[in-house]
């Protein structure tokens, strides 16, 4: 799998207030090791942060942590501070805890992709690289 | 310092970005294209470079050192090197945590960027990317480069201001000589300075560092901080300030911009060799050392230019 991001930039972020990032700081790695440059802001971050360091950073894709099951809200704020910040073409990607159900919900608010636990890693970086391609 | 100034327009976030990417992926032959833009007058942009070892906490002190510089109405860019991986070229950027922790500042822009196939502490087509900031209407630009040990003398080039991040109980003297460091820097940070030794540790580079040899020389000032407690900052502030004084005084401009660009033109020569390198085929490295010495010179040329 290597180098199949290679040349792609991706903000690995976590809004709201849940304080578990063991998942996020995972996929960054997996990320990297397919190439990625990936740019990891840490916990507790506004959706107004994370559109603006998409901004500054051009990334080609966002991609959330949620454990805290405010998914539905914290995704369509971050949406909206992504257009603010003329960033909504950045894809952006939503994993954590999410049922199935609010899959839908998510992609009508811009989501391009949601992964869950069950998915192996291999599968998450097959996809971001998928659509990023 | 620069007193307060008429409301600018501001910062296009995406637009600076995307321009920062179009020049930071550009390959030799792009970047040589681009004009070179020496940025604005001399003087009016100031360009500080932040190195040393990893772990000394550069990063939490650029984030400290940012505010006091906005706190003087300046308009501020950031750039975070952090290296690539050698096996995968992918990289974790994560210097602007604690450079931008608040992230509100409406003054104040961050990019990351990964050492990619710079070996010299700094990442490819640097010296585009501070000059496209210096166009961009900053009044400071400044650069951290990677956790460097022994390599930091490009940047050294780069700026108009190399601030030297130590922490106390991090190798003895001896290393730190070895380094070079003592021979770089304009400013000494001894951060961490709560810890055991830090003290000593200002007294020990301030004896060491290289003596001014005559009246109009800069003496390099060494500064305790602690950017967690936000300790010295003022201080540094003001050291900052005293040698960018200093340098409208002493240096000659002329020099300077050779000097510049001496290491643009390294660094850009330094990266098409490595572009050689890399589109070689194995054959090349069939023949003897000689041979292949000289097929990659030749190749660093372009056919079209």
């Amino acid at each position: 799998m290597a180098s199949q991001l290679q040349g792609k930039r991706i903000l690995i972020a976590k809004p709201g207030l849940d304080g578990h990032d063991v998942g996020a700081k995972v996929i960054a790695l997996a990320l990297r090791d397919a190439g990625a440059e990936v740019i990891y802001t840490g916990l507790r971050k506004t959706p107004d942060y994370i559109a603006r360091v998409a901004a500054e950073e051009n990334v080609d894709a966002v991609g959330l942590s949620i454990l805290s099951g405010s998914h539905l809200e914290l995704v369509k704020l971050t949406a909206e501070a992504l257009k603010r910040e003329h960033a909504d073409d950045v894809a952006l990607f939503v994993g954590g805890t999410i049922p199935r159900g609010d899959w839908d919900a998510l992609k009508a608010s811009g989501v391009d992709c949601v992964f869950d636990s069950e998915m192996s890693l291999e599968q998450v970086v097959d996809e971001v690289a998928r659509r990023l391609a | 310092m620069t007193a307060s100034r008429a409301p600018r327009a501001p910062i296009h976030r995406r637009a600076l970005g995307r321009a920062l990417s179009r020049i930071a992926d550009a390959t030799v032959a792009e970047a040589l294209a681009v004009l070179e833009g020496d940025g604005r007058a001399r003087g009016e942009v100031w360009r500080c470079g932040i190195t040393g070892p990893a772990g000394a906490g550069k990063s939490s002190l650029v984030g400290r050192f940012v505010n006091a510089r906005l706190a003087h109405q300046r308009r501020v860019g950031v750039v975070a090197i952090d290296p690539s991986s050698p096996y995968s070229q992918g990289a974790i950027l994560g210097d602007r945590i604690r450079i931008d922790a608040h992230g509100d500042d409406a003054e104040l822009f961050v990019r990351s960027l990964a050492s990619r196939r710079a070996r010299d502490g700094l990442a490819d087509n640097i010296a585009n990317v501070l000059a496209l900031l210096e166009a961009h209407d900053f009044d400071d630009v400044l650069v951290e480069t990677v956790g460097a040990g022994q390599s930091q003398y490009e940047v050294r080039e780069l700026v108009d201001t190399l601030v030297v991040v130590l922490m106390p109980g991090a190798g003895d003297m001896v290393q730190a000589v070895k380094a070079g460091i003592l021979e770089t820097g304009d400013i000494y940070v001894i951060n961490k300075g709560d810890r055991p030794g830090a003290k000593e540790m200002v007294a020990e580079i301030a004896s060491v560092l290289r003596h001014p040899q005559g009246p109009n020389d800069w003496l390099p000032p060494v500064i305790l901080t602690s950017a967690l407690a936000g300790d010295g900052i003022a201080e540094l502030d003001a050291a900052a300030e005293a040698h960018r004084a200093w340098r409208a005084r002493h240096v000659d401009a002329d020099s300077a911009r050779r000097q510049r660009r001496r290491a643009h033109v390294r660094a850009l020569v330094a990266r098409r060799l490595a572009e050689v390198i890399e589109a070689g085929d194995d054959s090349l490295w069939d023949a003897d050392v000689a041979s292949a010495y000289h097929a990659v010179v030749a190749g660093l040329d372009y056919p079209d230019q």
